[in-house]
């Protein structure tokens, strides 16, 4: 009982809120919807057992991630953003897209029934540590080397180009 | 709860991100959106771990690494986009239009 009263309160809070991203009209309310909505996808990892996995969506998601975009939201734009129109004149469109595909994905998502089974999850952390560096240490090395080229690409991205004064 | 539930919303999850990727014109929503859909995969990935293969860990590994590379992408992208707004001085995708000349 507690759980389906977490789980159904999690994915409200999780879907009305990234209603709220996409549909504001205010950038700045949009990026604080992306980080609860974050937020509660955090909470339905905890409610999967997934303890290294909520932590981790806390700390590089919703306290990096929407906090970046938060600060980026603030420094570009100017007021008059508030009264133009946000989305373009295609939105049937998409929304046409959005339902053909839904009504695929919850056929495919309604045919699977499994529960879940006794016995509350372990803790992950360890097992998920030993398979970084047993039998994923390629991909954990590879991804390292991505983070650097982001940090170098970020850094090279934003660098500000100044006039070589002497010379 | 069965997978269906976790699968259910993930997927609705995923539909709003692709909404508001097709549908803002500010860039920055847009990239707001594939977060979303970011979000979608992973919690489809854990779901999948905790249902289906409960002794193993490889789903959530994969999703761990799927952050990862989320966060790399949003760094680089939030660079592109100030790198892009300094010459054009706007945030609309439509106006975007540097290589038409």
């Amino acid at each position: 009982m507690l759980e389906h009263i977490v789980f159904y309160s999690l994915s409200a809070l999780v879907l009305l809120s990234a209603l709220g991203v996409v549909l504001h009209k205010n950038t700045v309310h949009s990026s604080l919807f992306l980080g609860l909505s974050l937020a509660g996808v955090a909470g339905l990892y905890a409610a999967l057992g997934a303890d290294f996995l909520f932590a981790a969506q806390i700390m590089v998601y919703v306290s990096g991630i929407a906090v970046l975009v938060m600060f980026v939201v603030m420094l570009l734009g100017r007021a008059s953003d508030l009264h133009l129109r946000q989305v373009n004149e295609y939105w049937f469109v998409a929304l046409a897209i959005c339902g053909v595909s839904s009504v695929g994905l919850l056929r495919l998502a309604s045919a699977r029934n499994a529960t879940l089974s006794a016995g509350a999850a372990h803790p992950s952390t360890h097992a998920i540590g030993r398979l970084f560096l047993g039998e994923y240490l390629l991909p954990f090395e590879l991804v390292s080397l991505l983070l650097m080229a982001a940090l170098l690409g970020a850094v090279f991205f934003t660098h500000k180009e100044t006039k070589e004064i002497a010379s | 709860m069965t997978l269906a539930d976790y699968m259910i919303v993930s997927a609705l999850l995923f539909l709003i991100g692709v909404f508001g990727a097709l549908t803002r014109r500010n860039i920055i929503g847009i990239l707001m959106s594939i977060e979303l859909m970011f979000n979608a995969a992973n919690l489809n990935l854990a779901a999948f771990d905790r249902f289906l293969h409960p002794e193993g860990l490889v789903g959530q590994t994969v999703a761990i690494f799927t952050m990862t590379v989320a966060a790399a992408e949003i760094v680089v992208g939030l660079a592109l986009l100030l790198a892009i707004y300094r010459n054009t001085d706007t945030v609309y995708v439509e106006d975007f239009h540097l290589l038409k000349g």
